[in-house]
């Protein structure tokens, strides 16, 4: 084979996305012969370092896999030891970690949208020219940003890694007049929401074809869009208990790269709001459906790039969804906050899987206690982690595309198909499976 | 304050490892630093980043391969003041305690297989490595702090950052004391103030997150909670969860057994 057939694509450090992380393609007579998406963020051992810590420091310590969705791997960490402790959580608790979860998905997916994946269309590669020639964009994120912090902030006393959600109960519960606040604030943003969807609605895709849909998401408790539940449905036709989640998923190390690839009975699969919608578009509210009714994933589109719109229809329906939940907060009598010995068992051993929908996708947290409640196993499965297999044979599929199209593809459009992904490095290096040592 | 250009000056907004909570705390106040700084270098924000000199670069995160270890020394000689932003940068956070438990050659066999080549380093704070001239802890930082150590910065003076007890914050706000009322396992005497006493406020035990108080007393902290019925050995770990130095614990007259991997 000459030289002149084989190609190296590097791109050296993908920019706007959380963590450290690169993305290297090789062909091969006119075929892409090798793709790796490079994760080089430092490894922090997340499973091990909460090894032999009490129950109730595993939120706090896990919360800082991720400050993003740091409301999420907190959420994930408590239903896991509460499924340990056999322990029901009570109504308006559930309720208030909804409304917490949803503050993040609106900080979130405002983030996401607007100061990562928005530049590429508006062509702003810096911060000024993004802030100056595009003042109703920027001042569009800061207010629905701002929201998200307001929500985590009343719920759980920041705007991430809260301090008020526990194992059990919160350890303070809003005063109505406060929740009353947050609803005036999401009024104020309503038509800021719609406008960032019109807007997202109206880009131009800059790639034709996408890998295949393959997803998988949790299947919500209840009716409405929700983030929690039990068991995950995949877009193969198969639905598994998340306590299942190590005979569904595989995860293998590669070497070179702290980002494990991880598989789902065998193929690569897509987590996140594109794979949520694809399920439960039907449960949205009114505002939101209307959105997706015109939007291009209601017919069948699954152009990965189409997932920023996906975020853009959740965040509406999170502000949306979040009012509802105030107005049932209002009617309620506040929450009790209960002692430990409300719901710790005497003997605490056991194990147990916490799953949540975060903005990237599905989260696993998994513990294991001894008799004292401290932890004697952990794993945590993020969703960029899980993600990141399919990233790859989106490049691998965009690549050849192009190659048998004659129209090779740019660096900056590969950039902006990660970048859809919304990948978090800074998660998808510390999720690992960690075999049991004794 | 003029850059040496004589125009705006520049800053720069970096990250080695860590949660990215600093860079969000940040990103998130940009608006009220834009009119009076350039941005040239903020990879996490914004695509076109430019490596030249700096007035100010904000770093967060923790020392954990060879890989932030280089990059930590090009942005050392590249910017006038160096800004330790977040514990992992200033103390080495949750990555650094699990490195006081086991070694990190042993964490990473278990966790990628025995022949991995990854590279790995024992997390550590910036200031084990380069000087640095303000050091911001938080997990996150506080904005206001951030807000006006930046703005000290612009007007060429270096700021003070309070490290007294987060009980001061708690005193003042009137709070009842969970650590005496409800027996929790409060870390407040010993860990620095600057989040506003965020736990005790809302009836939780404080859990450290901002690094240890000035002339923090861990012999006196763990006899306190020892008395209220903890083990010695949760003590230890509460204690050491975010960052603390060894040579803090020095005093300590207990056996500690060691547990983990």
């Amino acid at each position: 084979m000459s030289e002149s057939e084989q190609k190296v694509i590097q791109i050296p450090e993908i920019c706007r996305v959380e963590g450290h992380a690169a993305v290297n393609i090789e062909i091969k007579d006119g075929k892409v012969s090798a793709v790796k998406l490079d994760v080089f963020e430092g490894t922090r051992f997340f499973e091990r370092i909460v090894l032999a810590h009490k129950y109730d420091e595993v939120a706090h310590i896990g919360s800082r896999v991720c400050a993003i969705c740091s409301a999420g791997h907190v959420l994930a960490a408590i239903f896991s030891i509460e499924k340990i402790f056999a322990f029901k959580a009570s109504a308006i608790e559930l309720l208030y970690r909804e409304l917490l979860h949803l503050g993040m998905i609106i900080e979130s997916h405002a983030t996401h949208i607007c100061a990562l994946a928005l530049p590429d269309f508006l062509k702003t590669p810096q911060l000024h020219d993004f802030a100056e020639n595009h003042p109703n964009e920027f001042s569009i994120w800061l207010n629905l940003r701002k929201l998200g912090a307001a929500i985590q902030t009343t719920v759980g006393g920041r705007p991430f890694h809260p301090v008020n959600m526990h194992v059990g109960s919160m350890s303070r519960y809003p005063e109505h007049e406060e929740l009353k606040t947050l609803q005036t604030e999401i009024d104020a943003c309503r038509d800021e929401a719609s406008t960032l969807c019109n807007l997202l609605l109206g880009l131009t895709m800059p790639l034709s074809k996408t890998a295949e849909p393959n997803y998988l998401a949790l299947i919500p408790h209840g009716e409405s869009y929700g983030y929690f539940g039990d068991t995950v449905r995949s877009s193969e036709g198969w639905e598994s208990s998340v306590s299942e989640y190590k005979t569904y998923l595989s995860e293998t190390a590669v070497p070179g790269t702290h980002a494990k690839r991880t598989v789902g009975n065998g193929k690569p699969y897509m987590v996140g709001s594109l794979a949520r919608l694809y399920f439960f578009s039907e449960r949205l509210g009114d505002r939101a459906r209307s959105i997706y009714e015109e939007s291009p994933l209601a017919r069948g589109q699954s152009n990965t790039i189409l997932n920023n719109l996906a975020q853009g229809i959740e965040l509406v329906e999170a502000m949306d969804r979040s009012n509802q939940i105030i107005n049932q907060l209002l009617k309620m009598e506040r929450g009790k906050k209960l002692k430990a010995g409300d719901f710790v068992p005497a003997d605490m051993s056991g194990a147990g899987v916490g799953a949540v929908e975060c903005p990237r996708g599905t989260l696993y947290h998994y513990y294991e206690l001894d008799s004292a409640g401290l932890v004697k196993a952990a794993d945590m499965l993020t969703p960029s982690a899980q993600n990141t297999a399919r990233i790859e044979q989106d490049i691998t599929c965009v690549v050849e595309h192009g190659l048998e199209t004659n129209s090779p593809v740019l660096n900056e459009d590969l950039e902006t198909l990660v970048r859809a992904y919304d990948p978090c490095n800074t998660c998808a290096t510390h999720y690992v499976s960690v075999k049991v040592l004794d | 304050m003029l850059s040496s250009q004589g125009t705006v000056p520049r800053i720069a907004v970096e990250s080695l490892t860590g949660c990215a909570g600093e860079l969000l705390v940040i990103l998130e106040n940009l608006d009220k630093l834009l009119p009076y700084v350039r941005v040239v270098s903020f990879p996490f924000a914004q695509s076109q980043n430019d490596s030249g000199a700096v007035d100010i670069t904000f770093l967060e995160g923790s020392v954990s391969n060879p890989h932030d270890l280089e990059k930590l020394k090009r942005i050392r000689a590249k910017s006038r003041w160096l800004v330790a932003v977040g514990n992992c940068a200033v103390w080495g956070c949750v990555q650094k305690s699990a490195c006081s438990h086991c070694k990190v050659e042993d964490m990473l066999k278990a966790v990628y297989g025995q022949d991995s080549k990854i590279e790995v380093l024992p997390s550590t704070s910036l200031d084990e490595h380069v000087k640095v001239d303000v050091k911001l802890s938080g997990c996150p930082i506080n904005a206001t702090q951030f807000l006006s150590v930046t703005a000290n910065l612009l007007q060429d003076h270096l700021p003070y950052i309070t490290h007294k007890p987060v009980c001061l914050e708690c005193k003042l706000k009137e709070n009842p004391c969970v650590l005496i009322e409800d027996n929790l396992p409060c870390l407040g005497p010993v860990t620095a103030a600057g989040c506003g006493a965020l736990c005790p406020s809302v009836g939780a035990a404080c859990y450290g997150c901002w690094g240890p108080s000035q002339d923090a007393q861990m012999d006196a902290m763990a006899v306190i909670l020892q008395e209220k019925g903890y083990a010695i050995d949760e003590v230890l770990n509460r204690l050491q969860s975010f960052g603390a130095p060894a040579k803090l614990f020095e005093r300590m007259k207990f056996e500690v057994k060691n547990e983990r991997v």
